[in-house]
């Protein structure tokens, strides 16, 4: 081949190829833009059937396989193809829910059931209008011919709420609180506190004993965000939770809020905080409160105890205490909590069994798989009475259960860190204010800045909270 | 797809000057020119070497690219499949997002920092190793540098998540290793978070992804100075030439080559440095947040995937710039050299 004709070929490729480099993709393009229908086969509707799931489903249930583990989910199934024989389901134990989903939702082939939970969650706002309402799961009867409606918590169908819609069903009751080894507090005759002040003085003890008040991790600095937002709802009252929710300007500045930032400021500056925990992964930081007791209190939700099952001391009674006031005169009752629910189930409304996916939670809401995961997983679900008075040994699930009859109807949940994923860019600002690095004025602004962003993007679907 | 795009090729060719028409041969032969005619062989090769290799290349290369430049301009959210077209909104929306532009400051002082200080320590080992030995004898490097070589490569063998992970665990602030070292030598480094201070955070990410990189730009470099005549550091031994004259005029411009393909290299991985930022400092302070770390947070959690790629786009495009300077810088170096020559 000479030199001249190898020139003349060449462009003929590059032109080629041009060709082929736009028509390619816009054939991609094209395709991806092209949806698929749902809904599914269905079946008669009956009393055992409610939702008329069609004979011979195999219902697809992609699952998060966080702390909780998956098997909860095949234990309902397995009840499920006692009830409705011929029919099954295939749990898909899944840790990236987000980056496995996000093909199928576009695709138009998405699961019956997804449990939408992790560190890789889909944001809520950008599929609520691909997810079926779940109203008729809670209208319909459990398995024993109960309304689902009347054995819930009250509550806990709040965070699964968008729009007074209800889009997914979060199964796992979880509370919000100060934790502690009961052990420990009986050894040296501390009492948990109650409100900043209690807490700055047993910060002094803790420090006479050679220990520290609190400790962090870097990947869950926010929980003192959480302690801090509580804190502020149960002093100031429902106003302050709406005008985070809203996104209103200025909330962060409110006179709570602001109250409760200072009082942590005040620990924070007298050393009690355990210090490096800007640096340290924030499960081993978890192990020097469970394990070293290093640390007197950890601020988690009450997934901690299965969290840190395997590092935890022996006889260390893990309990909780609800989250501190500022003053003995705030708006809410100290006892009260911010009581929600996790693990949110929801069924996109394209997938191919829509009456299968809310069968499953029929099932799993019904007594014998609710006992089972309280049983299991020493965590209660969001159905009422699942755990016995001795609460399967554990002090963590006994404690949970005494601050829930304390609090009566004084619950309340913030949602907005979850619906916008505002979490990790907050993560930041909360790691450089623990680590003494950054004024209350500084977190204060720098916070408020990541809200007013979202406020003002009008690209972000906004959901408001009343 | 791959069918198609060689029937594409092939169509092309089919329709080339060369494969119609069929000039007088005389004259061909006349102007020394040959044009040989598509039979199946010349055809089969085509398509072998280059129809599907394009073909490849074009469906998962390019066409992603194209895909993200699209969705670029959309307000694609990444779950569903309806989205609008918007125009340059994301990208006004990137200019005035600051913790998107501070990652990207992040990624810039990455791609000139690390590349720096890697090529200077390789760059040394990779002497030492090899010219730097003792004054008398043949030139060779210092005693045991066979040892030495194997030694540093040693980082580039593992895994960068592994990398981020060991060492996130030689600087925890209570348990490792670095802070007991420090305090059992009587400095104050108890508890101190060297990934987590802001004063710190930054020079431990660029320590650590040096440590990774050294071992593999020595061994290239040593291939470069072993090409090099021994004759020419012999020469210059002779005139008087200190050890770093040698490497100042001998070593440097000789593998020229070598440190500019190195730097781009480097630069390239240092504009994403996900891994090292990811498993060092996941929600580490501002100064080591990096761009891919961005990109994922609005790919998949705040479901934004048009502006996602949006940044992915500038991104690109920042890598892009990045390689034209350091061709450019070296052109011109390279120019002012032979000019004087």
């Amino acid at each position: 081949m000479s030199l001249q004709s190898a020139s003349l070929d060449r462009r003929n490729f590059l032109r080629a190829a041009l060709a082929g480099a736009v028509a390619i993709p816009l054939g991609v393009t094209l395709a991806s833009c092209s949806t698929g229908g749902g809904g599914g086969a269905t079946g008669q509707k009956s009393a055992k059937n409610p939702f008329g799931m069609a004979d011979n489903t195999t219902v697809d249930a992609v699952i998060f396989n966080g702390g909780y583990k998956t098997d909860y989910v095949d234990f309902a199934g397995k009840i499920l193809a006692k009830e409705h024989s011929g029919s099954s389901v295939k749990v898909k134990p899944e840790t990236k829910i987000a980056t496995t989903l996000q093909p199928r939702f576009v695709g138009g082939n998405p699961p019956d059931l997804i449990d939408n939970s992790g560190a890789d969650a889909i944001g809520f706002n950008s599929i609520l209008d691909q997810l079926e309402e779940l109203q008729d799961v809670l209208d319909a009867n459990n398995l024993e011919g109960t309304k689902i409606s009347d054995t819930l918590y009250p509550g806990v169908l709040t965070p699964g709420e968008f729009d007074g819609k209800l889009k997914a069903l979060n199964y796992v009751l979880t509370l919000y609180a100060v934790w502690y080894s009961a052990s420990l507090f009986e050894k040296n005759s501390w009492t948990p506190p109650t409100t900043w002040d209690e807490a700055f003085e047993l910060g002094g003890k803790a420090k006479a004993a050679g220990k520290y008040l609190f400790v962090w991790g870097k990947e869950a600095a926010t929980y003192y965000q959480t302690l801090v937002i509580d804190s502020a709802i149960k002093e100031g009252g429902d106003e302050v939770r709406l005008n985070f929710d809203n996104l209103k300007d200025g909330a962060w500045s409110q006179d709570s809020v602001q109250k409760v930032l200072t009082a942590l400021k005040k620990i924070i500056d007298a050393g009690y905080v355990k210090p490096g925990g800007s640096g340290t992964q924030f499960t081993a930081a978890q192990a020097q409160w469970s394990n070293d007791q290093s640390g007197l209190l950890y601020p988690s939700g009450s997934w901690i105890e299965n969290e840190m099952k395997s590092q935890t001391a022996a006889d260390f009674k893990m309990t909780g205490t609800p989250e501190f006031t500022v003053t003995t005169g705030s708006k809410l009752p100290q006892t009260a909590l911010r009581s929600t629910a996790g693990e949110p189930f929801a069924v996109p409304s394209a997938a191919k069994s829509v009456a299968g996916g809310k069968e499953v939670l029929r099932v799993m809401l019904s007594k014998e798989s609710a006992t089972n995961f309280a049983k299991t997983r020493l965590a209660p679900s969001i159905v009422k009475d699942t755990v016995p008075d001795d609460a399967f040994g554990s002090t963590a699930l006994a404690s949970q259960i005494s601050m829930l009859n304390a609090a009566k109807t004084d619950t309340f949940t913030f949602t907005f860190v979850d619906n916008y994923g505002t979490n990790t860019d907050q993560l930041v600002l909360w790691n450089a204010f623990l680590d003494g690095k950054s004024s209350v004025n500084e977190l204060t602004d720098g916070l408020q800045q990541i809200s007013d962003k979202i406020a003002k993007d009008d690209s972000i679907k906004k959901i408001t909270v009343k | 797809m791959s069918l198609a795009g060689s029937s594409d090729v092939r169509g092309a060719l089919a329709s080339a000057p060369g494969g119609k028409v069929t000039p007088p041969r005389r004259a061909r032969r006349g102007s020394g020119r040959r044009v040989k005619r598509w039979n199946v062989d010349r055809v089969t090769l085509f398509i072998v070497f280059l129809g599907l290799p394009l073909a490849i290349f074009l469906i998962f290369v390019i066409s992603p690219f194209i895909q993200a430049a699209w969705y670029a301009l959309t307000n694609f959210g990444g779950f569903s499949p309806t989205y609008q077209f918007t125009g340059p909104a994301n990208f006004i929306k990137l200019l005035g997002d600051h913790n998107v532009l501070n990652a990207f400051l992040n990624n810039v002082i990455l791609a000139l920092v690390v590349p720096i200080v890697t090529i200077a320590i390789a760059l040394a080992f990779a002497s030492a190793v090899t010219v730097a030995g003792p004054s008398i004898g043949p030139i060779r490097g210092i005693r045991g540098s066979s040892f030495y070589r194997v030694v540093s490569f040693f980082p580039y063998v593992i895994p960068a998540i592994i990398i981020g992970i060991v060492w996130s665990g030689v600087l925890d602030p209570s348990h490792g290793i670095l802070n007991a070292v420090l305090t059992s030598l009587g400095l104050p480094f108890d508890d101190f978070a060297w990934l987590g201070d802001p004063a710190t955070a930054r020079a431990s990410l660029i320590f650590v992804m040096v440590w990774a990189f050294v071992g593999f730009y020595m061994v290239l470099f040593v291939a470069s100075i072993k090409s090099v005549p021994a004759e020419i550091y012999e020469a210059a031994r002779l005139d008087g030439a200190s050890r770093m004259r040698m490497t100042f005029s001998i070593t440097i411009p000789q593998i020229r080559d070598s440190i500019q393909t190195a730097y781009v290299y480097l630069g390239i991985t240092a504009l994403d440095a996900y891994v090292y930022a990811q498993g060092l400092t996941t929600s580490g302070p501002a100064t080591t947040q990096v761009v891919p770390q961005k990109i994922l947070l609005n790919l998949f959690h705040n479901g934004q995937a048009g502006y996602a790629s949006a940044i992915g786009v500038a991104s690109a495009l920042v890598t892009l710039l990045f390689a034209l300077v350091v061709f450019s810088i070296a052109r011109a170096a390279r120019g002012r050299d032979e000019g004087r020559a």
